[in-house]
């Protein structure tokens, strides 16, 4: 009964990294509508200018300040030479635009940093806490708390923004509709320069969570694929959802790949949380916390 | 009698968008359903294509019960329509569109397509003569190759009418075919129903909002009003009745 | 001057729904293919051809297969790299526990293999649409993949799952040489093109159409969504099949599932978005872009190194392509969302008034 907790307890962290990678993908999509498929790319990047700076000596904070300011510009100039010229396409064309995006970033980021893996330093210990594994033979570490407290704070803002504050509500009116935004008066372009930076912003917080955990490696790229699945079960606007949707995603491909793994070779990883989104999809195609979408003729 | 609907009642959720509504299609006759907005015409239209499914009565057509029909059921049996939002192909050309609607009487199988030579090149010739001559008819040759997203309104409406027409239906539903076009368009369109129950005697249900329009081309007129039908006869009989003018008729419309 | 219209009329419907209608189109064509099947094998060499012409040819079939299902019937799918390797690794294994199996048959039966698992997979396509189908498609690109991997029967119990590619002869010739992979894959790709156009021309390719412009408008004119939609997954990987059957056999040689992956996908995708969504013409403008665009890289890289003195790495090189790409797409996307297909078009359009502006 231990192990059961022990896997489902790991799934839930690595749910939570989930998470912070998919609050990066609903923040774009809740305020303009954009599937932004670069998401994992942009947490690539972040993390590996964060590193970099470290690596070459410089201070924790200032190293972040500066990366964190890097995103935003990142941001303003995705804005400005992808997003506005594409205002009223549809979906479909947004969508392969961010799928370019992610291409030049990636290039990018190595062009910039070069393509070695590296680790990545906290300061705070990745290892179980003592206590609680000897006594509850659980393995949590310190690391793994602090995890989960950031997404909960990020996850506090982010709702606290779109729900109460004017910007929240014209991010939202933007994903809406964008020609009736611009037809009230919502200046578009600022609003997009501004969830841009916001969302390079997760994407630093994520990168720098996924960089300790796993390292930073061009592989970091492709955990942004894992957010879809995470996505379609939370639905693609909803905050509250991207955390729900990590965490059933994470506790649910490591049970399957404890429990059912051996039975056909492991390596379940790969496929399993897309056939859960899959199955779900097929019955409740909005998700659990999505809107229906009626079609009218 | 080639249409009947009995005693239909459909709601969504608390909204009742058709309560109890009955009446008759005769065979080769133009049925108009009007009311003001809201009163349920084009749901019960939609009804009558199988799009929505009442949840109480039933309709006959032609002799053979339906309580719930779908498109593609209508479709085949020979009910045709068009879209108040015009529900083209937006990527494909007239001649395109206007050819998807023969799609029911095409019997090549897609290996046969593939090939082209034989069969699937000769069906794909004769159905495009039918086509043609309704292109003709509907005077829209000049744009047979245009891609219909680029046409402007009232050209559009008239592919969709002939895209209609292609699946030669026993049943034209028309919604709203007027909407939006000025007084020669209008001219034009109305010339164009009353040819299409001329020529290939059509039985046609058309929703309009124009009175001036549904007086002239109609012979038999339903009016309903918040889903009930209030009144059902010739344009005159119903011009004349108290309940429709209360309901809107009560400014002289042009 | 010379590419006029003036004085062909066409006096059928027949004449009237030809494939070139306009002479100039049909002779251009035609000396095409004279280049294609006559001149290029007799002059050209072995590198062009197999590391340029068979390429180009493959990723063609695959882009064409995409564009079936992606520009045609608007179901976008990221799975197009399963699809490939279930062709590759069912036409591998039917030469070899299928006695007598002739090669051609064995890349029907890869095409076939890779349409029945994308019937499966675009059963979802029944019931979400759009991005939410694309994540479907994921699913099928990672678990046949995984699968692939696992299940040995596949690779014929290989410890690292790679297979060789068996000798293939046809009518009792071998087909070793370069020159004759070249031939055999333009020969197949040359008939699955013309048959896909016809299908497009066709009924099939105005119900793809219907369904990708407005499928509820489709089925009340009587389109059968089901059908249409599953006949469009089936075909369009029954040619991503095919395609992988000739990526194994007439290009690579030896396979490994992992040349199957979903950077491949996002190739063929951006294949058809450079070329043109919607277009046969596209398929082949964008497969040949994309695989000669490296190449091309490559020579100017070497180039400003000679001439420059500046030393480019391997991986500065592949991360700028990546850049370009990514670039590329971009720019498209901004400028011409038909891609190159259109710009063509655009291009003929001038051509038949030059040399006069207007």
């Amino acid at each position: 009964m231990s192990f059961f907790i022990e896997v489902v307890a790991g799934g839930l962290l690595a749910g939570v990294m989930y998470s912070l990678v998919a609050l990066g993908f609903v923040l774009i999509y809740k305020a303009s509508g954009v599937f932004n498929f670069a998401q994992g790319s942009m947490v690539f990047f972040a993390a590996l200018t964060f590193v970099s700076l470290t690596e070459r000596g410089w201070n924790l904070w200032l190293a972040l300040a500066v990366t964190l300011l890097a995103m935003v510009v990142v941001g303003i100039v995705i804005e400005r030479t992808v997003l506005r010229p594409l205002v009223n396409q549809p979906p479909i064309t947004l969508l392969m635009a961010t799928i370019g995006l992610t291409f030049v970033l990636e290039g990018a980021s190595q062009l910039m940093w070069g393509s070695q893996p590296h680790g990545l330093e906290l300061g705070i210990p990745d290892v179980p806490i003592e206590w609680l594994s000897q006594k509850w033979n659980i393995n949590i570490s310190q690391f793994d708390l602090f995890a989960a407290f950031v997404a909960g704070v990020l996850v506090a803002i982010l709702a606290l923004l779109f729900q109460k504050t004017r910007i929240g509500r014209a991010l939202r009116a933007v994903a809406d509709d964008h020609q009736a935004a611009l037809a009230v008066g919502i200046p578009l372009q600022h609003i997009w320069a501004i969830v841009w930076a916001v969302a390079g912003f997760v994407a630093l917080v994520a990168g720098v969570m996924w960089g300790v955990r796993n390292g930073v490696q061009y592989a970091l790229t492709f955990t942004a694929l894992k957010a879809l699945p995470v996505l379609i079960l939370g639905g693609f606007e909803s905050i509250a959802g991207a955390i729900v949707g990590g965490l059933i995603i994470g506790a649910g491909e490591k049970l399957a790949e404890v429990y059912l793994g051996p039975y056909v070779g492991g390596g379940i990883e790969s496929w399993f949380a897309y056939v859960i989104a899959l199955l779900f999809l097929l019955v409740r195609p909005e998700g659990l916390f999505g809107e229906k979408i009626i079609d009218r003729v | 009698m080639i249409l009947a609907v009995e005693n239909v009642s459909l709601s969504f959720g608390g909204v009742k968008a058709l309560q109890d509504v009955s009446f008759d299609v005769k065979e080769h006759e133009i049925r108009a359903i009007i009311g003001p907005n809201g009163a349920g015409k084009s749901s019960m239209l939609n009804v009558l294509n199988g799009v929505y499914h009442p949840q109480k009565g039933k309709i006959v057509f032609r002799d053979q019960e339906f309580r719930g029909m779908d498109p593609h059921r209508a479709a085949s049996l020979g009910i045709a329509r068009t879209f108040q939002n015009i529900a083209l192909f937006k990527g494909m050309s007239v001649l395109d569109n206007v050819m998807s609607g023969r799609n029911l009487k095409m019997r090549c199988n897609f290996l046969q397509q593939a090939l082209w030579v034989g069969p699937a090149k000769r069906e794909e010739l004769v159905h495009r003569r039918a086509v043609e001559e309704i292109i003709d008819f509907l005077e829209i040759q000049h744009v047979r190759r245009t891609p219909v997203g680029r046409l402007p309104y009232g050209l559009q409406k008239r592919v969709e009418l002939a895209r209609a027409l292609a699946a030669e239906p026993a049943l034209l539903l028309l919604d709203e075919p007027m909407a939006g076009m000025n007084l020669e368009e209008k001219q034009d369109m109305c010339r164009f129903v009353l040819d299409v129950n001329d020529h290939y005697g059509t039985t046609i249900v058309l929703i309009e909002h124009d009175m001036g329009v549904v007086m002239d081309i109609s012979n038999r007129v339903v009016v309903l009003d918040y889903g009930r039908k209030i009144a059902d006869g010739t344009p005159d009989e119903v011009r004349g009745n108290q309940k429709v003018i209360d309901a809107y008729l009560g400014v002289a419309h042009a | 001057m010379l590419y006029r219209e003036a004085g062909q009329f066409k006096s059928t419907y027949g004449q009237d729904q030809q494939i070139f209608p306009i002479l100039q189109d049909r002779v251009a064509v035609a000396a095409l293919l004279v280049v294609a099947f006559v001149v290029v094998p007799l002059i050209g060499n072995q590198y062009w051809f197999s590391a340029i012409l068979t390429p180009f040819l493959v990723f063609s079939l695959a882009a064409l297969g995409l564009n079936i299902l992606t520009g045609y019937a608007g179901q976008l799918s990221l799975g197009t790299a399963a699809f490939m390797a279930v062709g590759a690794f069912m036409a591998y294994n039917a030469v070899l526990r299928i006695p007598h199996m002739p090669i051609l048959g064995a890349f029907v039966i890869g095409g076939l293999c890779a349409a029945a698992v994308g019937i499966v997979f675009g059963l979802p396509s029944l019931r979400i649409k759009g991005l939410y189908l694309a994540v479907a498609t994921l699913a099928c690109q990672f678990f046949v993949l995984w699968a692939i991997n696992r299940v040995g029967w596949f690779s014929n119990y290989s410890s690292s799952g790679v297979i060789t590619a068996q000798r293939i002869e046809i009518l009792g010739y071998p087909i070793e040489h370069s020159r004759d992979k070249y031939l055999l894959t333009l020969v197949i790709v040359a008939m699955m093109a013309l048959a896909a156009k016809n299908l497009m021309r066709s009924e099939t390719g105005r119900a793809f159409m219907a369904i990708r412009d407005m499928d509820v408008a489709a089925s009340v004119i009587g389109i059968p969504m089901m059908k249409t939609k599953l006949l469009a997954f089936a075909i369009s990987s029954f040619y991503c099949g095919v395609a992988g059957a000739l990526y194994a056999y007439c290009y690579l040689g030896t396979v490994e599932p992992e040349a199957f992956t979903l950077d491949l996908s996002f190739r063929v995708l951006f294949m058809i978005i450079i070329g043109g969504v919607g277009s046969i013409l596209g398929s082949f403008l964008g497969a040949g872009f994309i695989t000669l665009f490296p190449i091309f890289l490559n020579v100017l890289s070497r180039t400003a190194e000679a001439t420059l003195g500046i030393e480019m790495s391997h991986a500065v090189v592949s991360n700028a392509e990546a850049m370009i790409f990514g670039g590329l797409i971009i720019f498209f996307l901004i400028v011409e969302p038909a891609g190159l297909a259109r710009l063509w078009q655009i291009a003929k359009e001038k051509l038949r008034l030059w040399p006069f502006p207007h």
